[in-house]
């Protein structure tokens, strides 16, 4: 059987001129990355990414494109070559295809010929081929207006023949825009947050903080199981489960009630830049979102922020959890997130946490804790998980 | 590990799964064929039958086996849908505890949707139902009454037999039958007890609570007592449970009974030490409160010696199931059986508990094979990892 093709178009890449050769070598690494398993071939020609696979793996293929950033749309092409003869036999078999498929008899054809050298005009093939398609299937008509389905053609090195595509997430390609560190719980928020950044090309590691006893196995398999779902759009992650628990303990003995939640949140992006050092990160992203709970009011994050070393990302600050939630159905993670396996750390709540803290009072109140040994076993604990595939370089 | 969950499931009886083991490889014929190999099977459920009838003082055909303590419980339940047929609202009240075990509970509550009443009576704060508030719920439409013998999260042991009396009486004064059921699961080959003694038409009981396999179950039903089942087939069971008698589970079963009650005696007694022993040493943690406070810290014959409820708030029995855990000793939360949220907290908020408080409580449940050392061990492994970790908590006195 012969190999199948898909034909990949992306968009933005194509913008950034002189460093679009290292974009596109990021999308080409980002979907080698996510299908280490298959043999396909992924290469560029003429500004166009195809994916060459064996055609039992379409549905594999197919999926991965979708969720792969970068990708603006595909869709399956047939390669032939450039003579006439080959074009509309190969027109003849899609035609076929979509008529069996019952994608309706109005057509029409748009021919683009980047290859200027061929002895036809666009509108000349096109004519060919519409001829051609009638002759051989009587109940088709071209319909320039409003078509069922349009039939593709390039003219290249080859000619490629393609119908209806499928749309991919756009944006840019993981690992284009550098790496960041997710701070991940089992919320519906971080997921998301997550998605967001590595949609403009950030690859993701993700931190998860840990605290047994107070957080159950199922938690973590939880954690576990949205790092997971968010890998389906990454060419895999690493995650770091941070056992927190050291750390909560130093903040219990040394702080005010009501400091509790913003001490244990400093301390965390502090575990998350220690942790964005190693790893070569140079941001922290966060699900956070202006105003949601006390501890995410502009004085908390000021503070808050103040143990990260390096900048903190908030891509859901400006939105409403409605907004949020539609994004966690549309890449799958609300219904995980909804899961009860909440964790204990509502005992460690506040009945009255601060909600609009002092800077320097909460600097002093930081200073006070001594974080730096309990910060260091937890760091020194940290446990890393491989969440799907490993990509080349990434 | 040491397994303090007996209450969930038991540990297999080393004899009952010879005997399943045995009955599955040999006994493979059904039981209802009338060729030899049939009728040796056939045989077997006989005796295995009666087996069980003599443990709990009945007869043979009073039993009627089943896959488990849930599908007795709704076999009885559900039994009610028949009267529908009569139309009108006359016998569609029935009468059962707000400490039932979720599968009588919730299938009460569904019955409701179809037109049933319930009435759900509270127990006193050391989680035992007065038989004289069983008596205000009864009214004439009263169908049923259904009230557990041995509470699965307390160990509350239910005054079953004061119940039936009144029941009774008022049967009579009126003229009418109120089928009288109770959720025995926690109580067979657990505590000693015979439905006729206790004057019941219907008790449940469950293989896996003694150390059978899963999937046996049986549900006494006194003679003369109607129940229409639900499911109809091949006329097994006398038409009361039809399907294919799982005949392995019911020799393991019968076994495992036999084992469980043989030692009944001298184990009750033994048990009633150790259950002391555990309270006493679970009490002496700071912070530790026993789930109900009223039961005594000397043998209480008001509760089963199986099972102790603790707390030590303000932790979650979650974060103590962990710490034990952590130190090799598996202890559960309130109830196996209510992973749901809103439910875990039903019983002991019954007795009058906060949520926040019922949600602390740890259930330790043994068997005549825990040994004083276990109990120590958890007492101590307790002793070392709560009082940290409750010093964590939000709560504590400053």
């Amino acid at each position: 059987m012969r190999d199948s093709l898909f034909l990949v178009k992306y968009g933005e890449i194509a913008l950034k001129k002189r460093n679009r050769g290292a974009f596109v070598k990021a999308l080409k690494d980002s979907i080698r990355g996510k299908l280490p398993d298959l043999s396909i071939s992924v290469y560029e020609t003429w500004h166009r990414v195809y994916v060459r696979f064996s055609p039992a793996d379409r549905e594999a293929v197919s999926s991965c494109l979708s969720r792969t950033f970068g990708v603006v749309s595909f869709c399956e092409a047939l390669r032939v070559p450039t003579d006439i003869p080959a074009v509309e036999e190969a027109a003849r078999e899609l035609a076929r295809e979509y008529l069996a498929a019952g994608r309706g008899t109005k057509f029409k054809a748009e021919v683009r010929r980047a290859e200027k050298r061929y002895p036809l005009t666009s509108y000349q093939i096109a004519c060919r081929l519409g001829d051609a398609l009638l002759a051989a299937f009587p109940e088709l008509t071209v319909d320039v207006h409003r078509p069922d389905w349009i039939l593709s053609v390039e003219i290249r090195e080859h000619a490629y023949l393609y119908g209806p595509e499928s749309a991919g997430p756009g944006g840019l390609p993981t690992g284009s825009s550098g790496r960041g560190i997710l701070l991940l719980s089992g919320g519906i928020d971080s997921p998301v947050a997550g998605w967001m950044m590595a949609k403009r090309g950030l690859a993701l590691d993700a931190v998860y903080f840990h605290s047994a006893p107070f957080t159950s196995e199922k938690a973590r398999e939880k954690v576990e199981t949205l790092a997971r779902m968010l890998s389906a759009w990454l060419p895999g992650l690493l995650l770091h489960v941070v056992p927190s628990t050291p750390v909560l303990a130093r903040i219990k003995e040394r702080s005010k009630e009501e400091e509790t939640t913003l001490l244990m949140r400093a301390c965390m992006m502090r575990l998350a830049s220690l942790i964005a050092a190693q790893r070569g990160a140079l941001c922290l992203v966060t699900g956070e979102s202006l105003g949601q709970v006390a501890s995410q009011t502009i004085e908390s994050m000021a503070f808050t922020e103040t143990g990260a070393g390096v900048p903190v990302l908030r891509p859901l600050v400006g939105m409403n959890k409605e907004e949020i939630i539609s994004i966690a159905r549309r890449i799958g993670t609300f219904d995980v997130s909804n899961l009860p396996y909440e964790d204990c750390c509502v005992l460690f709540s506040p009945a009255h946490p601060l909600i609009h803290p002092s800077l320097d009072k909460m600097k002093r109140a930081y200073a006070g804790l001594k974080a730096d040994e309990p910060i260091a076993e937890a760091l020194e604990r940290t446990e890393e998980v491989r969440i799907g595939a490993r990509a080349p370089g990434l | 590990m040491i397994y303090l969950d007996w209450a969930a499931s038991a540990p297999p009886d080393a004899h009952a799964i010879d005997e399943a083991r045995e009955v599955s490889a040999r006994l493979y014929a059904n039981p209802s064929s009338p060729h030899a190999a049939g009728r040796e099977a056939g045989a077997r459920l006989a005796r295995a039958r009666a087996d069980i009838a003599a443990l709990l003082g009945a007869e043979p055909d009073e039993i009627v086996f089943t896959s488990g303590g849930t599908e007795s419980n709704a076999t009885v339940l559900l039994s009610l849908l028949a009267r529908l047929r009569l139309g009108g609202s006359r016998g569609l009240k029935i009468v059962t505890t707000a400490i039932e075990h979720s599968s009588v509970f919730e299938q009460a509550r569904a019955l409701e949707a179809f037109g049933f009443r319930c009435a759900f009576v509270r127990p006193d704060s050391n989680g035992i139902v007065a038989p004289s508030a069983v008596a205000e719920a009864l009214d004439e439409d009263t169908a049923l009454v259904s009230v557990m013998l041995v509470n699965n999260e307390t160990g509350a042991i239910q005054r079953v037999a004061e119940i039936a009396e009144v029941v009774r009486e008022r049967c009579t004064r009126a003229g009418r039958r109120i089928l009288l059921h109770t959720d025995a699961v926690q109580a067979f080959a657990k505590i000693p007890f015979s439905p006729g003694s206790l004057g019941v038409d219907a008790a449940s009981l469950s293989g896996h609570k003694i150390g059978a396999p899963r999937g046996i179950g049986a549900l006494y039903v006194r003679k003369e007592t109607t129940m229409e089942p639900l499911a109809l087939g091949g006329g097994q069971e006398k038409g009361r449970r039809p399907g294919t008698e799982n005949l392995p589970g019911i020799c393991a079963l019968a076994r495992a009974a036999d084992d469980g009650l043989a030692a009944l005696p001298r184990e009750m007694e033994e048990a009633r030490k150790k259950a002391e022993r555990l309270i006493e040493g679970l009490l002496a943690i700071p912070g530790a409160r026993l789930f109900p406070e009223g039961r005594a810290d000397q043998p209480d014959e008001r509760f089963s010696p199986w099972i102790v409820s603790v707390g030590f708030p303000p932790l979650p029995g979650e974060v103590v199931v962990r710490l034990a855990e952590s130190r090799g000793f598996l202890v559960s939360t309130g109830s196996a059986c209510s992973s749901r949220k809103k439910d875990r907290t039903r019983v002991l908020e019954a007795t009058g508990l906060s949520p926040e408080t019922a949600l602390c409580a740890v259930r330790v449940s043994t068997g005549p094979a825990t040994t004083r050392e276990e109990i120590d061990g958890l007492i101590d492994a307790l002793a070392r990892e709560v009082p940290p970790v409750r010093a964590m908590s939000r709560g504590r006195a400053r």
